[in-house]
């Protein structure tokens, strides 16, 4: 050995980088130095790499969804919508609606943290079937790219909803296409989640029984439940909206013999639970994140897992609520309106416990715990007002106004992007084995929060002064709020800009990360940052409860 | 051909097990994962099956008449035999499974190539049937073979469901029998046993779920209110 080739760092085979005057770490590559090829990632079987590809589609996808937001907000500034045509309008809030909902906030926590953490969480080598995982990547890239290729090139105007019979036989735009785009995405969710359930039935490590299990964990088979039972309906609904409008089987259209009310029934059988394939994954991430910045015990561990089972269940049972104005019977109307009031006891048994977890913990402020606290505050914000809706006569009034727009987006993206955005500063030492700027992080979730509230709570007013969805004119009287919520739009994208930076930034001149630099309890903290190829130096055996932080009375 | 014959005289003697993955601890967490995952991915199949069952018997429930009136017309003789004929085929194909489990290939290869003229059997008298329909005027949205019965929305939904529903396990059954093809093509290779036992056992209950739906899909369209 020369002794350039010290100074250079070349000294083995093991050896991670060529940087003079650094430590050289002689060890068996990590997961993100085993191999540097292209193809040894798009390749790779390894479900921390298949994460990591899933975190660039998603976040590429994310960045469409949310220019095509930008716009429609700056054409909501004005109140006679001269900045694009309607049917342009009408096309832009189709991609934003198909790409944030399909492509990014249902794949989002799952198939990005789920795949790179629940293995390593429940200490698995890998997912049950990791050939399976990679080929739902491609699945998902295939379907997600056909569709945005469709919905940017060709246009559609039917909404993410696609509702018969506009979908089937009024709409002059390329509907077929998107729809056969977003059936291809379906089986990407459904092979996901029956990977991450059988790996949960079958690869936990000895000693990891259902009830050492982390809270993410159990959202995880909570969400994978969801896949697994909802989107086979989603599926065959669309064929069925594919079928009538190429080749005119009949079953949603009145004049070929269907029901435009059957469509509803099926579409939200699967896109209501899908709204807790969003949210509960948000609620695992938050439960693993209190604990760790209280450095307290998660308070009813049992309870939060039981209430995330629980939502799973009853989400099955609700889908009715968004349809009271659509002439279903009174008393459908009535019971699916008090199973969907039903729906906020598990909700606020979460809220309960991460509030009690909070209390006398040895609170840390750092970025992950800032977005956890503010996801709270969205998430009490969109629970109530979900309540308002669930209720039938507040909902004649508000139904399909701005109210409407405002409660989803609180909950929805509340709910997963402040949760998704907590989450990957607080597993980004784990992925990446470096830490970000922590005063760059706490300014963007500041960022966030208050963009994020400019922007929607407006909507609330909005809707309940009676501005419709989906319009793109409105009355002059309007415009004030408009122009405040479009305000906020531009904060809250500052928001969403300062992590793409900075995390960017860190993968190069980021500090380099310890095992465990939160000081977080979980399998995923005993192995190094970034893991080893199989996740664990010896397999690991699980002997202690979950979140098993010293108890305040036994602090010194 | 005579080269790959041969091996397959080998008897109950060729070797059975299952190479394991490395991401596997025990033989056991391998087929229980595989196993289970399977049933998982059936359970799926039903769902997606389960939206038209549901459409259709909601239908019969409230048009009990007009639904019985094209139901009538659908032709429960070849969808009798058609349900006779895949009964057969689970059962060749649990001997398939039998057969592999004692390591004897050549049985299990002609019980698998059974099971697939069986299931195209199947296609066959089920492109008959659509034949048959097409000719009694009976598929409403082709506009060149307008349909009396479909005058009534109820009626014509029906007969919509009807191919979409047939249709879809028409695919299934296409898919079953090609992968069926690709397999008994990889299993009559010397050593296939001795390393990949395991997915005849797998494909076996792709194949009796397939079957399974057709018995639902039977007497929902063509029996009840007969």
């Amino acid at each position: 050995m020369s002794p350039s080739d010290l100074v250079l760092g070349r000294v083995s085979e093991g050896v991670r980088e060529p940087h003079p005057g650094r430590t050289t770490i002689d060890r068996e590559p990590d997961y993100l130095h085993d191999e540097h090829t292209l193809r040894s990632w798009l390749g790779s079987t390894d479900h921390k790499r298949i994460g990591i590809l899933y975190l660039l589609s998603i976040t590429f996808f994310f960045i469409i969804g949310a220019c095509a937001a930008g716009l429609i907000r700056l054409s909501l500034v004005v109140p006679n919508g001269q900045i694009f045509s309607n049917d342009t309008y009408n096309k832009l809030f189709t991609i934003h609606g198909v790409v944030m909902v399909w492509f990014f906030l249902i794949p989002s926590i799952p198939a990005t943290f789920g795949n790179f953490i629940m293995p390593i969480m429940i200490g698995a080598k890998d997912v049950a079937f990791p050939r399976l995982n990679r080929t739902s990547w491609y699945i998902f890239m295939t379907g997600a790219f056909f569709t945005l290729f469709t919905v940017v090139v060709g246009g559609v105007d039917t909404g993410w909803t696609f509702y018969a019979p506009f979908s089937t036989t009024f709409s002059n735009t390329w509907v077929v296409p998107a729809l056969i785009g977003v059936i291809v995405v379906g089986f990407s969710s459904i092979l996901t989640g029956l990977n991450f359930i059988v790996t949960i039935h079958t690869m936990r490590a000895p000693g990891m029984t259902w009830f050492r299990m982390p809270i993410f964990v159990w959202t995880m088979y909570a969400t994978s439940l969801i896949f697994l039972l909802a989107t086979p309906v989603i599926t065959i609904a669309l064929i069925l909206l594919v079928m009538e409008r190429a080749f005119h089987i009949g079953v949603f259209d009145p004049a070929l013999g269907g029901d435009p009310v059957l469509f509803e029934h099926l579409f939200w059988f699967y896109s209501h639970p899908a709204v807790y394939i969003m949210v509960l994954p948000g609620m695992g991430v938050i439960s693993e994140i209190v604990p760790a910045f209280a450095q307290k015990k998660l308070f009813g561990y049992r309870f939060v897992a039981y209430a995330s089972i629980g939502l799973a269940s009853l989400t099955f049972f609700v889908w009715g609520h968004h349809m009271f104005v659509n002439g279903e019977s009174e008393t459908s109307a009535v019971v699916f309106s008090v199973l969907s009031f039903a729906v906020a006891v598990p909700s606020a048994v979460k809220v309960y416990n991460w509030t009690a977890t909070i209390y006398k913990g040895s609170l840390k402020l750092d970025t992950p715990m800032l977005y956890a606290m503010g996801y709270i505050g969205l998430f009490v914000v969109g629970g109530l007002t979900g309540l308002f809706l669930a209720t039938l006569a507040v909902d004649e009034h508000v139904h399909d106004t701005y109210f409407v727009v405002a409660h989803f987006h609180y909950i929805m993206v509340g709910g997963t992007a402040l949760a998704f955005l907590g989450g990957l500063h607080y597993w980004w030492p784990k992925f990446t084995g470096r830490m970000y700027p922590e005063a760059l992080g706490r300014l963007s979730a500041f960022f966030i929060f208050i963009g994020f509230n400019t922007t929607f709570f407006p909507q609330f007013l909005l809707g309940y002064l009676g501005m419709p969805r989906r319009y793109h004119n409105y009355p002059p009287e309007f415009q004030l709020l408009n122009i405040l919520s479009s305000a906020g739009s531009v904060v809250l994208a500052l928001g969403y800009l300062f992590p793409m930076f900075y995390l960017t930034w860190s993968l190069r001149y980021g500090k380099r990360a310890p095992a465990n630099p939160w000081n977080a309890k979980g399998l995923e903290w005993t192995t190094s940052s970034p893991p080893p190829k199989h996740n664990f130096e010896t397999p690991p055996t699980v002997d202690f409860e979950p979140y098993d932080y010293i108890a305040r009375e036994d602090r010194v | 051909m005579s080269g790959t014959v041969a091996h397959l005289n080998t008897g109950p003697t060729a070797e059975v097990g299952l190479e394991r993955e490395e991401h596997f601890t025990t033989d056991g967490q391998q087929i229980h994962a595989a196993k289970f995952g399977l049933w998982c991915w059936l359970l799926t199949e039903l769902l997606l099956f389960a939206g038209l069952f549901l459409t259709a018997l909601v239908l019969r429930i409230m048009h009990p008449q007009a639904v019985t009136e094209v139901a009538k017309h659908l032709k429960f003789w070849i969808g009798a035999t058609n349900t006779a004929v895949l009964i057969v085929s689970s059962f060749t194909m649990s001997g398939a499974i039998e057969l592999s489990r004692l390591g004897w290939q050549r049985g299990m290869v002609r019980c698998m190539l059974a099971t697939a003229a069986l299931g195209s059997l199947f296609l066959v008298l089920k492109g008959y049937e659509y034949y048959e329909d097409w000719d009694e005027h009976m598929m409403p949205f082709l506009s060149s073979r307008p349909y009396v019965l479909t005058q009534d929305p109820s009626s014509r939904l029906f007969t919509d469901l009807y191919y979409i529903t047939t249709g879809l396990h028409g695919l299934h059954l296409l898919t079953g029998v090609s992968i069926l093809l690709v397999m008994t093509w990889m299993a009559s290779r010397p050593g296939f046993l001795g390393r990949r036992q395991n997915r005849i056992e797998i494909f076996g209950l792709y194949w009796h779920f397939i079957d399974l739906i057709w018995i639902i899909v039977f007497p929902v369209l063509y029996v009840l209110n007969r």
